[in-house]
């Protein structure tokens, strides 16, 4: 059974009397430990099904089914306690909490969870080594450089040992040499810990390290090398 | 422990992260408390006239149609006749001075009383001096707690008002009402050069005894004296003292218009700061939503937020109220009668619960908005 399966999914907005659909009817299943990327011309629709499948956002028609469980029937306070176990988000712009230290930041999500300050810590730590950035435990954000301030967010997205770990242009906002560091980092976590890491991204580098490369097109996924016809019969 | 206290942290340097702001509006509700404190302390002053066994079970005996007590005058053997009245316990002839008819923040009010009665009639702790000094001393005086803070009086210093001076042989503690009093011997105050008052007394506190019904022994004192050359006019302590202060009571009531004032203000304060602070951290609550944070609980952060600003404002306005009524003994009186600012652990309660309610209805409208927020629409914005 996939890991994250996207079912008939349709985003639709109504401005005035025009409608705008970023998605019709969308098909995708995402296996467990994959690396997707996720490309398309801006305003495609990107960050609308990322934002379904990260469970913040609901789509007109259709349903997220993630490890199992069908998030779109969810009440938004059951909802709000899935995120917390099931999703990590990698933002665009890092999003950090700029009062609190790296370390604190990375301990919001467990705050939410049943867990000592001895079990946070340990996690804390685990996941601070894991991007390298230990010994910058106490910065602050405005402490730390555009990249390292990345890895903090992706240490963030990643203590709670979330199924599914999404970003949304993840390099967007870095330079050559950051989007490198992180791109491997992406790798490593993919690799080491099998995280389950959903990537959209407008830039071919970044795709690059997906094991699958999905487009959107016209509010339609399609499968890099795969022509969506031959999905389509595999499927029937 | 509630789950909540993990979240103090975030709240408490998102309070310091805007320090300048969050400074001004603790003090705003300081000094909003501080005057609410204060218009309560008269409040309860004046409750403390009328309030209490004193106040029920004493009578007062005044000339009639007099109001300034400097205008009473009743032959002293009146006492003799009220003391053989059925329900009559005890009669205490009482001489009244002061410095002031009219209302004034500064009323010394001088009681002769004979110096048997003193001690049986007044619930007096001394704080400073000794009774012996008092009993020995013909100008010997007891003087109130309050009116010993306001005049700067201490055990042994001479203290002078018109043509009464005595020489302050001790300063006592009691209720709020009694510490603005200043005790002297009664042949004393009689005797003073100018008051020329000998053989009259002011007033008589008449003690009831057990089971005597006030009013009728009111009725009866007055009846005794209808036809003589001195009219009385006799009511309990407490209604006595209430129409001695009448004229304030109307200005204490429009004091607490500005009470309630101040609780308005500080909830415009707060209110302000803690929409100006979920304002600036739309995207941040989103953020936190994001990573699974329910509305309940930015809703809860919210409000934490307001409550400690509102709390620590509080906190501080009562605390500086409380320190500045117990130790400068303010009052306000007239016609010989004083309301004592009083500082007491229900006003304290008041005012604290006050500050939470103000704090917590403050937070409600933007804790509200916080927590309905839109996610996505919340992380694009700026
Ligand atoms: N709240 C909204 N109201 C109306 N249109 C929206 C809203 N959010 C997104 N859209 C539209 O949906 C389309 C897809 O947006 P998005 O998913 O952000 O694109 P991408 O991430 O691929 O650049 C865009 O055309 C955008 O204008
Ligand atoms: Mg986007």
């Amino acid at each position: 059974m996939p890991l994250v399966e996207v079912r008939a999914l349709t985003k639709e907005y109504s401005k005035g009397d025009q409608k705008i659909t970023p998605l019709k009817d969308a098909h995708l299943d995402v296996e467990r430990g994959d690396l997707v990327s996720l490309m398309g011309a801006s305003g495609s629709g990107k960050s609308t099904l990322l934002n379904m499948i990260a469970g913040i956002d609901r789509p007109t028609t259709g349903n997220v089914v993630v490890d199992g469980t069908d998030i779109t029937r969810m009440s938004r306070s059951k909802l709000a306690a899935w995120r917390a176990q099931h999703v990590g988000y990698i933002f665009q712009m890092h999003n950090l909490i700029p009062v609190l230290t790296a370390y604190e930041n990375v301990e919001m999500p467990l705050l939410l969870l049943p867990l000592s300050s001895a079990e946070r810590r340990k996690r804390i730590e685990i996941a601070l080594d894991a991007v390298g950035l230990a010994d910058r435990a106490d910065h602050y954000p405005r402490q730390l450089s555009g990249g390292q301030e990345q890895r903090v967010g992706i240490a963030r997205a990643i203590v709670a040992d979330p199924a599914v770990v999404v970003g949304d242009e993840p390099t967007g906002d870095l330079d050559a040499e950051s989007t490198e560091q992180i791109l491997l980092l992406l790798q490593r976590l993919n690799k080491e810990l099998g995280t389950t890491l959903i990537i959209v991204t407008h830039d071919p580098k970044t795709a690059a390290i997906a094991r699958r490369r999905i487009r959107l097109e016209k509010g339609e996924l399609v499968e890099a090398g795969a022509p969506i016809l031959k999905r389509e019969l595999q499927r029937a | 422990m509630p789950r909540f206290i993990r979240f103090l942290p975030y709240v408490l340097k998102s309070l310091w992260r805007h320090r300048a702001r969050t400074a001004l509006t603790v003090s705003g509700a300081a000094v909003a408390l501080f005057v609410f404190c204060f218009v309560g302390s008269v409040q309860e002053g004046l409750a403390g006239l009328t309030r209490g066994q004193q106040a029920e079970r004493t009578l007062v005996v005044f000339q009639a149609n007099r109001f300034c007590p400097s205008t009473s005058r009743l032959p002293q053997d009146y006492g003799r006749t009220i003391a053989k009245l059925p329900g009559v316990a005890d009669v205490v002839p009482i001489k009244v001075f002061m410095n002031n008819c009219r209302a004034s923040l500064d009323l010394v009010v001088f009681h002769g009383l004979p110096q048997d009665k003193l001690r049986s009639a007044r619930d007096l702790k001394l704080v400073a001096g000794d009774w012996g000094e008092f009993e020995k001393r013909q100008d010997g005086a007891l003087v109130g707690r309050a009116v010993a803070q306001r005049r700067g009086l201490a055990s042994g210093s001479k203290f002078t008002i018109g043509e009464v001076t005595v020489t302050v042989a001790g300063v006592f503690a009691s209720s709020a009402t009694e510490e603005n009093y200043i005790y002297t011997h009664l042949d004393f105050l009689q005797r003073t050069r100018g008051l020329n008052s000998v053989g009259t007394v002011t007033q008589f506190d008449v003690k009831l005894a057990e089971g005597a019904e006030p009013q009728a022994v009111a009725k009866a004192i007055d009846e005794q004296f209808r036809g003589g050359p001195i009219v009385t006019d006799t009511r309990s302590k407490g209604v006595f003292q209430a129409k001695a202060v009448g004229d304030l009571v109307e200005l204490i009531g429009f004091a607490n218009y500005l009470g309630y004032a101040c609780v308005g203000l500080v909830l415009a304060l707060v209110a302000t700061t803690t929409v100006m602070a979920v304002q600036d951290r739309v995207r941040e609550h989103a953020v936190l939503q994001t990573l699974g944070f329910s509305c309940y609980r930015i809703f809860s952060l919210v409000m934490t937020e307001s409550l400690i600003v509102s709390l620590v404002g509080g906190v501080l306005g009562i605390g500086l109220a409380i320190v500045v009524l117990s130790f400068s003994g303010m009052a306000v009186g007239t016609e010989g009668v004083n309301i004592a600012f009083t500082a007491s652990v229900g006003l304290a309660g008041t005012g604290l619960a006050v500050s939470a309610a103000v704090g917590m209805l403050a937070g409600l409208v933007p804790a509200w908005q916080a927590a309905r927020a839109e996610i996505v629409a919340s992380l694009r914005h700026v």
